[in-house]
């Protein structure tokens, strides 16, 4: 059942019901396709923005030639560096606990299991302030090397300290997507196929390389692929440690240089990079395919763990939540400390301004996860290449710098403007605008759980309730809606905590007096104030770490093993 | 269940309303570079002297000439602000400004703190300098930005990355100074000599060499000023390890960038938007900016602070703020080729 080379995929998902055996009146209205077309609408509308880009693309290029002989190469290995490097350390530190959580019994390991979601709370810009601390109290050693290695000893590990620790601080923070994947891979897994392993002479160790793992690639590549969009796609990260990516040469060259059609083309670059390590992975993949066990196997019994191996695995659990929240957390705690015993910490600003943001991102996370689950439940009514390629369309906006997908809604609402549309004014320079820019950037998210959900509960219900005669409508809202409860809820968390984040964009878009906890900490930051700083950033940590617990708690799959 | 749903769906699109309530009091509408949150106080000073009440967006002045440009007659905005001179230049070249026509803003400001054709003006001056510390530095060897590139330096300096609006500026007066061919030189020639490759921020230059990881940095004044009055001892410790050097005294003086503001095109308020600047450019605020941020008045009569005065007056180079708007590309592509990240 893990990899079945050869063999097609097994229709645990029954083919989609035949037009023809539906009743007559129900053909009629099929025809019209109401979903197919609102399906259609909604990515048109989401692509809007990236297609406004997408226009720019073919134009002639000044620098274009320029980039291409004097940065270009460095942009692409940097970039690459940075993603292998995360990669690899994601896995170790997302696929070793998730396995020990979800397999093994030991001591600690309830509030492991959920403290090690925490890091995702934390935004890169602000653990890169933690984090730059280290080359900082590197600097006495750093002069050592220089004064008895000398100049290229020194400037060797100047580079392995700053790139290293660039990739292990990304990692601490990033590595949670992994981690939930593999943890929602791992508890559905059959524990026959693992307890076959044992019986056939596998260690427990060797079982989870043979079995567990392969069968669980699917979970961790989604894992991977999310981290490696958010490392493409950070931005003051990688400036603040002298790392410059493919971002940062899109900044410079379209605000630098101010040429749009060159800065989009790198755009266009970073896009075949997460395209092309997609297409190396499914190609390694080759024809096997993946299918879950079903609901009536048998979960996986937790193994208890003593002595030694207990401890190993409690240290292998911790290191990851030590490093990606106590750590950067603790400093900060440390800034505030030292912010509020002093008198400048008297006032915190705009108190009100910043109820607003989280509203926004409330407001904004419940809308676009109604939405991703009417339309993902559209684009599966009827499978079809198309319809697929619907998804892919409106979830391109996670693969692009926010940014970007700020300026290409401002020429959208601009282009707009110019018609002098009636209700126009009401939107345009709202909070509606930088609302759908969220959608833009973040449709993936709600995106993804949907599909998985729905991939879930499978047709036969649905099919049951179409066939008593309910229009789709009434049988999503019945029938599916409430089992799309727990992967909706969690969607919509992870959305919130992403958009709470989300700086680049908000920075752009945002009316007038509007100020979030990310942009009040950024500008604390760039005032070089992180003493301050660390007021606002906790209270980002601390919101965030709510939303996850919470998403963490509906996440969780009902435990029938006890 | 479902009426609850119904409610927080309610509730969601209630807060994507466009929220235009506050119509009551008169208001303007700033668009600004300036991230300061002593900013917010000036703000505040205003509008209880004036009952204006100041609405602000802040982000990177290229990514707010953009919305400008995006947004066109419909902007809300009735100024643009910025914390470099070449900002200012593009905007004015974009033509989303509108000239001002204030006696007293024309009297107040030195003609080469404004546009000639009054389309901006400068609020405050930044100088950007070099730092050094004393211990490592014997008095007579630092002179000017081109001495950097001599390979005495070799192993020495340290600089942020060329990213960084303030080096682009920087780069586009040492251009004007010398030619391209010679500022790309340079810039190659002081990146040889940094003894670790661009990062971090102007407080993080300061700090790697007041730890003894470098000799002199290339820096803002203001940061260091930052330092001295930070709530963290270490960066204190940091300001008093090192000392301050304005080089090209002798020749066209150090590097020195504006932050400062125009009255956008279609602003219908410009009556409200001149009344701001001017405060803005009283000697009340203008020392209060001295005191608080750091940055130089440009009112002569305005007062400097003591820490101000205690770096020293200096000659200043007062190269046309327009050079820094038209050269910036070029400078970027020089900073490009000579492999300073």
């Amino acid at each position: 059942m893990a990899i079945t080379p050869q063999a097609p995929a097994l229709p645990i998902v029954a083919p989609v019901a035949d037009r023809r055996s539906l009743p007559s009146r129900w053909r009629l209205r099929w025809r019209g396709d109401r979903w197919g077309a609102g399906a259609a609408l909604l990515t048109g509308i989401i692509a809007l923005p990236l297609l406004a880009i997408l226009f720019y693309l073919g134009q002639e290029s000044v620098e274009w030639n320029h980039l291409a002989e004097t940065v270009l190469v460095r942009y692409l290995t940097n970039t690459l560096i940075l993603v292998v490097g995360v990669s690899l350390l994601v896995l170790v530190m997302g696929v070793v606990p998730a396995w020990l959580v979800t397999t093994c019994e030991f001591r600690g390991r309830r509030l492991l299991s959920w403290a090690l979601i925490l890091p995702l709370a934390i935004p890169t810009y602000i653990a890169a302030f933690v984090f730059y601390q280290g080359p900082e109290a590197a600097i006495p050693m750093m002069i050592k090397i220089r004064l008895r290695f000398g100049v290229e000893a020194f400037l060797l590990a100047e580079q392995v300290i700053r790139y290293g620790l660039l990739i292990v601080m990304l990692a601490a923070v990033l590595y949670p997507y992994v981690y939930l994947a593999c943890c929602s891979a791992f508890s559905r897994q059959s524990r026959a196929v693992i307890e076959a392993a044992r019986c056939l002479g596998d260690s427990p160790g060797r079982a989870f390389f043979r079995a567990a793992l392969p069968m669980a690639r699917p979970g961790i590549v989604a894992g991977v692929a999310l981290v490696i969009m958010e490392v493409i796609n950070d931005y003051g990260a990688v400036h603040f440690f002298g790392v410059p990516t493919l971002t940062e040469g899109i900044f410079r060259t379209w605000f630098g240089m101010g040429d749009k059609v060159a800065a989009l083309r790198l755009a266009g670059i970073m896009m075949l990079v997460v395209a092309a390590l997609l297409a190396v992975e499914q190609w390694l993949r080759g024809r096997a395919r993946y299918v879950e066990a079903d609901a009536g196997s048998i979960p996986m019994k937790r193994l208890p763990l003593r002595g030694g191996k207990a401890i190993l695995a409690l240290l292998a659990c911790f290191a990851p939540v030590a490093l990606g929240f106590l750590f950067p957390v603790g400093r900060l705690l440390h800034w505030a400390g030292l912010h509020l015993l002093s008198d400048a910490g008297s006032g915190f600003p705009a108190g009100m301004a910043l109820v607003r943001g989280l509203g926004l991102a409330l407001a904004t996370a419940f809308v676009v996860t109604a939405l991703a689950a009417l339309f993902m439940y559209a684009v599966r009514l009827r499978e079809s290449r198309l319809r697929r390629a619907l998804g892919r369309i409106a979830g391109m906006g996670y693969a692009t710098p926010g940014a970007v997908i700020a300026v290409g809604v401002l020429v959208v609402f601009g282009t707009l403007d110019r018609f002098e549309l009636p209700l126009l004014p009401l939107v345009s320079g709202t909070l509606f605008v930088i609302a759908f820019a969220y959608m833009v950037r973040f449709f993936a998210i709600p995106l993804q759980f949907t599909r998985a959900g729905l991939e879930r509960i499978g047709k036969p219900l649905e099919e049951a309730s179409r066939l008593l005669g309910h229009p789709p409508l009434q049988t999503f809202l019945r029938v599916d809606l409430p089992l799309l409860r727990a992967p909706l809820i969690a969607a919509g968390m992870l959305l919130f905590v992403d958009i709470l984040k989300e700086l680049p964009l908000t920075l752009i878009l945002r009316p007038a007096n509007f100020e979030t906890l990310a942009t009040t900490a950024y500008s604390l930051a760039s005032e070089a104030r992180l003493q301050a700083c660390a007021v606002p950033a906790l209270l980002i940590i601390a919101v965030g770490a709510v939303g996850l617990l919470f998403m963490n708690r509906w996440l969780q799959p009902p435990l029938k093993n006890e | 269940m479902k009426k609850a749903l119904f409610h927080s769906l309610l509730a969601a699109l209630a807060a994507l309303v466009p929220c235009s309530q506050t119509r009551a009091a008169e208001e303007i509408t700033l668009y600004t570079q300036r991230h300061y949150e002593f900013d917010e106080a000036v703000h505040r000073l205003f509008t209880e002297k004036t009952g204006i009440v100041v609405k602000v967006v802040k982000a990177a002045s290229d990514e707010l000439i953009v919305r400008l440009e995006e947004e066109g007659a419909n902007t809300p905005a009735d100024l643009y602000m910025t914390a470099d001179g070449g900002g200012l230049d593009r905007a004015k070249k974009a033509g989303l400004l509108q000239p001002f026509t204030s006696p007293v803003i024309l009297e107040k400001v030195p003609a080469t703190l404004r546009d000639p054709e009054s389309q901006w003006v400068a609020l405050t001056k930044r100088a950007r300098v070099l730092i050094y510390s004393p211990a490592r530095v014997k008095p007579g060897e630092l002179s000017t930005y081109e001495d950097l590139a001599d390979p005495k330096w070799r192993g020495r300096l340290v600089a942020r990355s060329s990213s960084n609006i303030y080096n682009q500026s920087l780069m586009t007066t040492v251009i004007e100074a010398n030619g391209a061919e010679a500022a790309g030189a340079w810039a190659a020639a002081v990146r040889k000599n940094m003894v670790r490759p661009p990062q971090g921020s102007d407080r993080d230059q300061i700090r790697a060499v007041s730890s003894g990881l470098a000799d002199v940095a290339i820096a803002n004044t203001y940061y260091l000023g930052l330092l001295e009055t930070s709530e963290d001892p270490k960066d204190r410790d940091a300001a008093a390890a090192v000392k301050i050097f304005f080089p090209n005294q002798e020749g066209r003086g150090a590097h020195v960038n504006i932050s400062g503001a125009g009255i956008v095109k279609s602003s219908k308020k410009a009556a409200l938007a001149t009344q701001f600047l001017e405060f803005l450019l009283s000697d009340e605020i203008q020392s209060m900016y001295a005191e608080e941020t750091m940055e130089y008045p440009v009112s002569e009569t305005a007062k400097w602070s003591d820490i101000q005065l205690k770096w020293g007056k200096f000659v200043a180079d007062d190269v046309a703020f327009s050079v820094l708007g038209d050269r910036n590309a070029e400078a970027v592509r020089l900073f490009n080729e000579a492999g300073w990240e």
